[in-house]
């Protein structure tokens, strides 16, 4: 059998026990295991423990518990309310404000936070039931939300672009550089999006009604101090950073120290909250790291197949494709995947497939990183399978039908489809901020 | 089901629990040894140069040792299209048949756990680092808790076969 078929054979294998409903890292290991095992007889036995030493050497990974614990820290303690209503006050009096503000709450949360599980708690938990009160029409609401919250993996600090550097060694200070900018524009193309619909159509998002919003200027002042806290973890995490005074791991220790800190000083640390972020840091690490480990297993066996080189002789040699072609179809095909695919197996799973492919092509891997990363945000939101479309149902008020969750996201893809083709276009979006800072 | 069986469940899920609840605290020791790496390279002339190691030794106890307890907070993420709309027992039906799948990947891995650990010992590996700690330590740990993710894999399969035999096994 040639070695096309045996990866034909594992894919689809894999992708049919995931539809079991078995735990992922259990199907993806599972089938590893098996192949490991037929190809290579009692000789591949070690594959999944020497995956899990590899595992081990990742320094990086530490980061992935601390971002997970801030994230729970910021949404189960309730620090982000007074963020909220900052920009309720000062964004109420224009039509889709509080829509408008929701993403900038985003922003701020996505500068504290390395994945979008704590954008999507606390947009879900604070935003949602207030936007829905005032009249916000629902699908604009949750899109927003949707939207908004997926810019945390691409706005500094994020997991996905640690995962990405850890597989196509890359220094992650760069990408999380060349992710700002990006991030910052995909948040002003959603802010120009909601102001131009609402403009249009004001029922979809009804400006706040003067008593709503009479609040004095020293009040309004005084909640503006509330943009101080994520302002404070940020620049705590990243100045030593960027300095070089600590490396990436300290850093997200030191961010997962000072959220804890901030919600101790505003005595909003109980018991209860406690509890549930140690006990949530240890589930959601665990998932992942088994994920990962288990997703390795399945991508050495791979390798071992050279199924890389095969998909590249495929493409560049058979096919005659020129490699923006390339580039242009593997994008397509990962947002298509990413419908299917379970986020965070994709992650691990397609990484390794892609990164060398790009490298062999002769493209920055440091600006593929960002077109990755930007390519994974809209497959966390497109059905049947997105991670936030999951986390939307489940945290939404019953009032919100699944198929207003589906619809809700099309506008938001749409804009997001175009934030990537302009990155893809002018490579400088990204690549400028990176250059600047360490003067390339 | 047999009492041999049920109370197989019981200890089985007791002990990873009160493993998982210890090692949920382990994020604090995670925290502590990155807090001091910090702290002694502003402080002294020669940096500590174990914790890099030691972190990452930590972080592969926690996910592993915590790994079963993970398993029983249900928060192993399973591909849900199908799933979850399917009824109790059909549910128990199918992960009857496809946990074997993960209990034949954790016995895999296994084995090439304890034949890696029996290298280390018989050789006395260290890692080629400036520490050069032992490796069987972390070695050993680590297939610790392979076993009881295996413990635990069996576990969830009586629990599964108990509630398709109307008779579900309750843990406390």
């Amino acid at each position: 059998m040639s070695y096309e078929a045996i990866a034909i054979i594992m894919f689809a294998s894999m992708m049919l026990m995931l539809m079991t409903g078995q735990r992922v890292f259990g199907a993806i290991g599972g089938i590893a295991a098996i192949a490991a095992l037929t190809l290579w007889g009692a000789g591949g036995h070690d594959i999944p423990f020497a995956s899990a030493m590899k595992l081990m050497k990742w320094y990086p990974m530490l980061t992935l518990p601390m971002f997970i614990f801030m994230g729970y820290v910021l949404s189960e303690s309730k620090l982000a309310d007074d963020l909220y209503r900052m920009f309720h006050v000062w964004m109420g009096p224009i039509d889709g404000g509080l829509a408008i503000g929701t993403i900038g709450l985003m922003v701020l949360i996505s500068a504290m936070n390395g994945l979008s599980v704590a954008g999507m708690a606390i947009g879900a938990t604070i935003a949602l039931p207030e936007l829905l009160r005032r009249g916000y029409d629902k699908q604009m609401v949750t899109g927003v939300i949707q939207a908004g919250s997926s810019l945390g993996i691409l706005v500094p600090p994020s997991v996905v672009l640690v995962l990405y550097a850890m597989i196509a060694r890359q220094p992650v200070g760069q990408l999380w550089l060349a992710g700002v900018v990006p991030g910052l524009m995909m948040a002003s193309m959603f802010v120009l999006y909601i102001a131009i619909r609402c403009r249009i159509q004001r029922h979809l998002g009804p400006a706040l009604p003067p008593e709503e919003r009479n609040a004095t200027m020293r009040e309004k002042l005084r909640l503006l101090r509330a943009g101080l806290l994520p302002l404070g973890i940020f620049a705590a995490m990243m100045i030593p950073f960027i300095s070089g005074w600590t490396s990436l791991v300290e850093s997200s220790a030191i961010g997962a120290i000072a959220a804890f800190l901030a919600a101790v000083v505003a005595r909003r640390m109980t018991r209860e909250v406690f509890e549930v972020s140690v006990r949530q840091t240890l589930a959601v690490s665990c998932m992942f790291m088994w994920i990962i480990l288990a997703a390795l297993g399945f991508g050495a066996v791979f390798d071992g197949l050279g199924a890389v080189r095969a998909i590249d002789d495929l493409f560049t040699d058979q096919l005659g494709l020129d490699p923006w072609t390339i580039l242009i179809l593997m994008q397509l095909s990962f947002i298509l995947m990413g419908t299917f695919l379970d986020d965070t197996a994709m992650l691990v799973i397609v990484a390794p497939l892609y990164v060398p492919l790009v490298k062999v092509l002769g493209f920055d891997l440091i600006w593929y990183g960002v077109l990755y990363t930007i390519t994974t945000q809209i497959a966390y939101m497109t059905p049947p399978f997105g991670y936030n479309l999951f986390l939307m149902r489940a945290m939404a008020p019953p009032e919100i039908s699944l198929k207003d969750i589906y619809t809700s996201i099309v506008p938001f893809v749409l804009v997001m489809v175009a934030a990537l083709a302009m990155v893809m276009i002018f490579p400088q979006i990204a690549m400028w901020l990176p250059n600047y800072v360490y003067g390339k | 089901m047999p009492s041999l069986a049920i109370a197989y469940v019981r200890i089985v899920d007791a002990v990873n629990r009160r493993i998982g609840r210890l090692m949920m605290y382990g994020l604090f020791v995670m925290m502590a040894i990155l807090l001091w790496s910090t702290i002694s390279k502003a402080a002294f002339v020669v940096p500590a140069f174990w914790t890099l190691e030691l972190a990452q030794y930590s972080l592969a106890a926690y996910y592993i040792l915590g790994g079963p307890y993970s398993i029983q907070l249900g928060s192993n993420v399973r591909m849900d299209l199908f799933y979850a709309g399917w009824s109790d027992r059909k549910k128990a039906w199918f992960d009857c048949f496809t946990v074997l799948l993960l209990i034949f990947y954790l016995g895999v891995l296994l084995w090439g756990g304890i034949d890696s650990t029996s290298y280390a010992l018989q050789y006395n590996e260290r890692s080629p680092s400036l520490w050069r700690p032992q490796m069987w330590p972390i070695k050993t740990i680590m297939c610790a808790g392979i076993v009881l993710m295996l413990l635990q894999a069996i576990s969830e399969l009586i629990k599964d076969v108990a509630k398709l035999r109307g008779e579900p096994i309750h843990v406390v």
